[in-house]
């Protein structure tokens, strides 16, 4: 049994363990049949973004989102003193991503793995272009995104980098602009905005954007699954207008913060 | 990436002399020049199948240039117990090989590995590119293909080698034939039949019945598999006209340029990996898109970098495409009249 007992800072539960099956999941759980519209939603409408500023105390800047299910909270450290002492001109930006171990069906382990890592990338990617890094030579800006509840990587990513952008506005950091994110995905021939993780599964591509409205440029592009090129460049339309609705609900949540401090 | 160090005079020139007209590049290549690439399948015998690519090699100058080995294993995985998926998996990794990177700690390495990891895995382990034959038994057992590619020497332009000996080791790949086959235990000590002889499924007759105590019931239906023919490599992968293969756009606007040595990745961090899908020639698919470094684009841009790069992705997978044959054609044809003639 000494295996077993691999984390000794943790209280482990059972070796093995399996999901309870629920009898009314298997009846709710109709099969999407290809051709028929969205549940739920129009197709090109995104989650209903619940989003607020300052709500860490301790970090600098911090911002949570919450969009229907998925749930991000973003606290933001800096600009302070580098830890190496390797002289670097320009600021660094480090974000660091962890999905709690509640936040997906199946549960994730407290130590650091590799999905982590994509998702950090993929944020650091959007914002790195649009914080003025050069006004802070020799400081690096730690941005710590906490993943609470997951439903869609792709909208993790979205949300994520919505939630960092506010959270630096919210600590002062100069920045060119507001960074928005979303995701679209294709479903047979339409366009799905902001899908969900059961929608993300029956989508045969999905597409990742993130930019700034105020300038009309793109930070982040990622896109996976199989689609056309023309789909591909609609996709990437449909997101910059959402990005548009996006900024125009970050700037009210950080107007209402500033409104009343 | 990983880049090597590159001053800040060094850029400039570098960022200089690729928007001149007309654009100069260190050896003389045009903008869209790719270097020499050199590819070889069937270089690890143990895997199912493997390839070596090279990009850059001098031979005259001793060697050097990008090589990446891949190679793809299949192993069975138990559906009902282990970690299989009915239907099979597709598992990728990357691992860069500490000698290709001599100026990066282990920590460093690491996140490159994994970095490229997930672009690999991202894009091939996609569900639009499985393949078929990866089942053994419907719900019991499949097969797990694990592509692992090493990157043993990197001069610039690493993912796209990367991507181009992905495609040619799934190209290479056979999947072992199986036959399923289920035991029955015996029905009646009176027939004079073999005790629990391994029958096939289409000669399977009809279970007489017996008693509702019998606990050998449950016994009958265990299915396995064998191998028909040990020595046979297999069948070819299905869907392999459908492995994309990966143009990376090195992006310094207005201009892009291909191919980028070590020292240009390091002065244009800039750079867009297309990945095309060409299995059916008039309509190519996008598998995948990443942007990566600093910078940013507008759509406009975007939209040309994706047709440029269709372009250029059907070039690359065109001289993919008759290279794989001709080196089918050396490794089985030529090879079977080498040895009628001995």
């Amino acid at each position: 049994m000494a295996q077993s007992n691999f984390d000794r800072r943790r209280i482990n539960g059972p070796d093995e363990s399996y999901q309870p099956v629920f009898e009314a999941d298997e009846e709710l759980d109709s099969r999407w049949k290809p051709g028929s519209s969205r549940k739920g939603r129009a197709a090109r409408d995104i989650r209903p973004i619940f989003l607020q500023a300052g709500l860490i105390n301790q970090a600098n800047g911090s911002a949570y989102i919450e969009t229907e299910k998925t749930k991000i909270a973003c606290a933001v450290y800096g600009p302070r003193q580098s830890k190496t002492t390797v002289y670097n001109e320009k600021g660094r930006l480090n974000v660091e991503v962890k999905f709690t171990p509640f936040s997906c069906t199946r549960r994730r382990v407290p130590i650091r793995d590799a999905e982590d890592r994509s998702v950090a990338v993929q944020i650091q990617q959007a914002l790195a272009s649009a914080v003025r890094l050069e006004l802070l030579p020799k400081s690096t800006i730690d941005i710590f995104v906490t993943i609470i509840e997951n439903d869609g990587i792709e909208g993790c990513i979205a949300a994520g980098s919505v939630a960092a952008s506010v959270a630096l506005a919210d600590a002062g950091i100069e920045m060119l602009g507001l960074v928005a994110s979303c995701s679209a995905a294709v479903v047979g021939e339409e366009i799905w905005m902001d899908p969900t993780e059961q929608e993300g599964h029956i989508a045969s591509g999905s597409l990742v954007y993130a930019g700034m409205p105020a300038l009309g440029t793109i930070t982040n592009l990622w896109q996976s699954g199989s689609m056309t090129p023309e789909q591909a460049v609609k996709c990437m339309e449909a997101c910059q207008e959402c990005c548009a609705d996006i900024h125009s609900v970050m700037a009210q949540a950080l107007l209402e913060t500033a409104q009343n401090t | 990436m990983a880049t090597q160090l590159v001053s800040k005079s060094e850029r400039a020139y570098i960022q200089a002399s690729l928007q001149a007209t007309p654009p100069l590049r260190g050896d003389g290549r045009g903008l869209l020049d790719f270097r020499t690439v050199l590819l070889e399948t069937g270089v690890a015998p143990l895997a199912n199948g493997s390839a070596k690519l090279n990009i850059g090699k001098m031979p005259h100058e001793g060697g050097g240039g990008t090589e990446v080995l891949a190679a793809t294993k299949l192993e069975v995985e138990d559906v009902e117990s282990g970690d299989g998926v009915d239907g099979g998996r597709v598992v990728c990794s990357v691992s860069c090989s500490p000698s290709a990177y001599p100026h990066l700690s282990s920590n460093a390495l690491d996140e490159l590995q994994h970095d490229l990891t997930v672009i690999l895995q991202q894009t091939i382990g996609h569900p639009s590119l499985h393949p078929q034959n990866l089942t053994i038994i419907p719900r019991k057992k499949s097969w797990l293909l694990n592509l692992d590619a090493v990157i043993l020497a990197d001069t610039g332009n690493a993912v796209d080698a990367l991507f181009m000996a992905a495609r040619a080791a799934l190209w290479d790949t056979k999947v072992p034939r199986t036959r399923a086959v289920e035991y029955q235990a015996p029905e009646d000590s009176r027939t004079t039949r073999d005790s629990a002889s391994a029958m096939d499924v289409d000669n399977r007759e009809a279970i007489p019945a017996a008693s509702g105590f019998d606990t050998r019931e449950m016994v009958k239906t265990a299915a396995d598999f064998e191998l028909p023919d040990y020595w046979d490599e297999g069948e070819v992968l299905h869907g392999r006209e459908r492995w994309p293969v990966c143009i990376t756009l090195n992006l310094l606007p207005p201009s892009h340029f291909l191919d980028a040595t070590p020292s240009e990745e390091a002065s244009v961090p800039l750079r867009m990996h297309l990945m095309f899908s060409f299995a059916s020639p008039s309509t190519p698919k996008l598998q995948s898109m990443r942007l990566l470094g600093p910078g940013e684009l507008d759509s406009a841009q975007i939209k040309s970098y994706i047709s440029e790069g269709e372009k250029y992705a059907r070039e690359l997978f065109n001289a993919l495409e008759s290279k794989l044959r001709e080196e089918d054609v050396r490794r089985n044809v030529k090879a079977r009249d080498r040895f009628a003639q001995r």
